[in-house]
């Protein structure tokens, strides 16, 4: 049961930020599609990439919230002590926390294209599903790093408003540190790789090339050292 | 049938047990054969260990006055034995009720003979003797 | 009823810094019965037992719970299963109704009781479709304790359960205890009642700053502790009436206080030999024992 537990503590959470951003993601396209008809197809998708980057943008901070919570969150409202006397293993404790963490993250994305790619279908300038593929996976394979950097710093820093601070503090540190640093171009820098930045063709306005299978590993093994970090410090952890 | 147990009185709630289910053999209230709460509902009323009525009703098993059935609890049995434990009581309580009265002839306070009862009831029979 | 312990403990040490919380702790916690842990705030009582469950780790020392070592963490997460802990805090999630708190409890225990839990939501009248968070502090009192009475561990223990709960709640605590102990149930609990205490617990344990100060059944002690009053036609000496047993002496000009927690006779020969005009003897209680076993000297 500690799935249930783990949904039931996260889901007001993952169903209002669902709800906005699906509800936002719509609307800009869908208004964004008004504006620009009669214009031609092209544009739309020049619209879907920057409808991509604000969805970034929200996912992040959604996604570093879904990574809040855990036991150190238990502790300061007293209810660790119920669940580390349970028969489980530390392990497994946080281990469901992450996983019910990730498929919300994933939830988080895909909802949300889905419903842009419903949008355009229903405005008459439908879009590629392997296009929306492309910017979806992106995403989470990108973004997936920031989730484990949550879930790191919240089984770091105790504070109900600080540990999300911190958290927050480092991506837009991040952000920063990509727009700045030239050498981090194009292949380190997350937010590009997340945005599609680099995939981009300036005269399709499409995502074209492969997809960067190695770079979506190199992310998601940094994401993963995160979330093995995580769950070492909660193992060593005093409550 | 009621039984009170203080903690405080500096007397083991065991012995307390033992005394009242004994007083209550000699009066009458229980009569030979009857049965005895079980453990865990006698322990449940009095709000007091089980531990404590189970040392109880197996003192008095020793004793003689009761007879715990596997199964089935703790009966009352011996009570032949019990009326002449009471007729000693009887006895004593004349000779203590004399005492009393001399000494309080002689000028001592309740409050004195009843310190004077509680000091001297402190030496376990044994060192009495070599008094 | 067996000489088999549920708790021991050896050397238990546990510091933060130079302070220590915990100090070479050997404590032994009989199965099948009642055992009270007492002391003052911050003695270390919730420290040790959140040592026994692995939530916080001991720096020095060993313990041994349930017959499986503290450090054998695969073992110790077994021994969790045949253990029912209540924590000062009465923990419970916020986000879960009574209903949902009690189904997710159920699920991790194979001692569950479904009747019983039935029984005690019907007892406490506790709304099963609230969220804990809009519950009161009573209800959620009662139903953090609820999520251990509805089980038949092999041991029970409990962190101050009778806070939180009104004479009533109490008196319904203090039965469920003895009942459970009837079953086999081992129950330890700290608490500051010490009335109630007095009334259950077959054992008792003191601790003090980290040290075991007293280790005793109850009826020994009601039996054995006493208070000796004399008084002296001079000022006594008070080394003449350090006898074994006697735990603290308090002299007042002719004056003389002892505690002794077992030998009064021997105190009281002395006192004779030393011609002291008054003796007087009586029971001393656990409340009045506490605060003398704690006082600084």
């Amino acid at each position: 049961m500690l799935w249930y537990k783990a949904w039931l503590e996260t889901r007001s959470r993952f169903l209002a930020s669902l709800c906005a951003m699906t509800v936002l993601m719509v609307f800009f396209v869908h208004h964004g599609e008004y504006v620009l008809s009669p214009e031609p197809r092209r544009d739309t998708y020049l619209l879907l990439f920057y409808v991509h980057h604000y969805l970034m943008g929200m996912w992040m901070l959604c996604v570093v919230l879904l990574g809040m919570g855990g036991l150190i969150r238990e502790r300061a409202v007293g209810a660790s002590s119920f669940t580390l006397a349970l028969p489980v293993s530390r392990e497994r404790l946080v281990g469901v926390q992450i996983a019910v963490g990730i498929f919300q993250a994933i939830g988080l994305a895909a909802l949300p294209w889905s419903a842009i790619l419903l949008t355009t279908g229903l405005n008459g300038r439908p879009f590629a599903v392997w296009q929306a593929a492309f910017y979806f996976l992106l995403l989470i394979s990108g973004g997936l790093t920031y989730f484990a950097m949550a879930v790191l710093i919240s089984s770091l820093i105790e504070g109900e408003y600080t540990a999300p601070a911190v958290a927050y503090g480092l991506v837009i540190l991040s952000g920063i540190v990509f727009a700045n640093v030239g050498w981090l171009r194009p292949f380190a820098d997350l937010w590009r790789y997340m945005g599609g930045d680099n995939h981009f063709n300036k005269s399709t306005y499409l995502l074209s090339g492969p997809f960067p299978w190695l770079g979506a590993l190199a992310s998601l093994s940094v994401a993963a050292l995160l979330l093995v970090a995580s769950v070492g410090i909660i193992q060593r952890r005093e409550f | 049938m009621f039984f009170t147990l203080t903690p405080t009185t500096g007397q083991p709630l065991y012995l307390q047990l033992m005394q009242q289910i004994r007083h209550a053999a000699e009066t009458g209230t229980l009569q030979d054969g009857d049965q005895l709460p079980g453990v865990r509902t006698l322990a449940e009323e009095l709000v007091v260990s089980p531990n404590t009525v189970v040392k109880a009703y197996c003192e008095l098993e020793h004793e003689g006055l009761l007879e715990l059935r596997q199964g089935s609890g703790a009966f009352v049995i011996g009570k032949r034995r019990t009326r002449s434990l009471a007729d000693h009581v009887q006895a004593a309580r004349k000779l203590i009720r004399d005492l009393i009265q001399q000494l309080r002839e002689v000028g001592l306070l309740d409050e004195e003979i009843r310190r004077a009862f509680e000091a001297e009831l402190l030496y376990p029979p044994e060192i009495a003797k070599k008094r | 009823m067996t000489d088999t312990f549920v708790i021991e403990t050896r050397g238990l040490t546990k510091s933060y810094g130079n302070a220590e919380a915990v100090r070479e702790l050997n404590l032994s916690v009989g199965a099948g019965h009642i055992t009270a842990f007492l002391g003052r705030n911050g003695a270390g009582k919730s420290t040790t037992i959140k040592m026994l469950l692995g939530i916080i780790r001991p720096t020095a020392g060993e313990a041994v719970l349930l017959g499986t070592r503290i450090a054998d963490l695969k073992g110790s997460r077994e021994t969790r299963r045949r253990v029912a802990y209540v924590s000062e805090d009465k923990p419970l999630y916020r986000y879960m109704t009574a209903e949902q708190m009690i189904r997710f409890a159920s699920s991790f225990y194979p001692d569950w009781r479904a009747a019983d839990a039935k029984k005690l939501v019907k007892e406490y009248d506790l709304p099963l479709d609230r969220k804990v968070k809009s519950l009161s502090k009573g209800m959620r009192t009662k139903l953090a304790l609820l999520l251990a009475f509805a089980r038949r561990p092999d041991l029970l223990i409990l962190d101050e359960p009778s806070e939180g709960l009104d004479p009533v709640g109490i008196e319904h605590l203090l039965r469920t205890l003895v009942a459970r102990s009837a079953e086999g149930v081992s129950v330890f609990f700290s608490s500051h009642q010490i009335a109630e205490v007095e009334r259950i617990a077959d054992h008792v344990c003191i601790l003090d700053k980290g040290c075991l100060l007293v280790d005793a059944s109850l009826d020994q002690l009601r039996q054995f502790y006493r208070r000796i009053d004399l008084v002296f036609s001079s000022a006594p000496v008070e080394d003449k009436l350090r006898v074994p047993g006697v735990e603290r002496i308090q002299t007042t000009g002719n004056q003389m206080t002892i505690f002794a927690s077992w030998n009064a006779e021997e105190v009281i020969e002395r006192a004779n030999v030393l011609n002291a005009t008054s003796v007087q003897v009586a029971p001393v209680g656990l409340r009045d024992i506490f605060l003398e076993m704690v006082k600084e000297e």
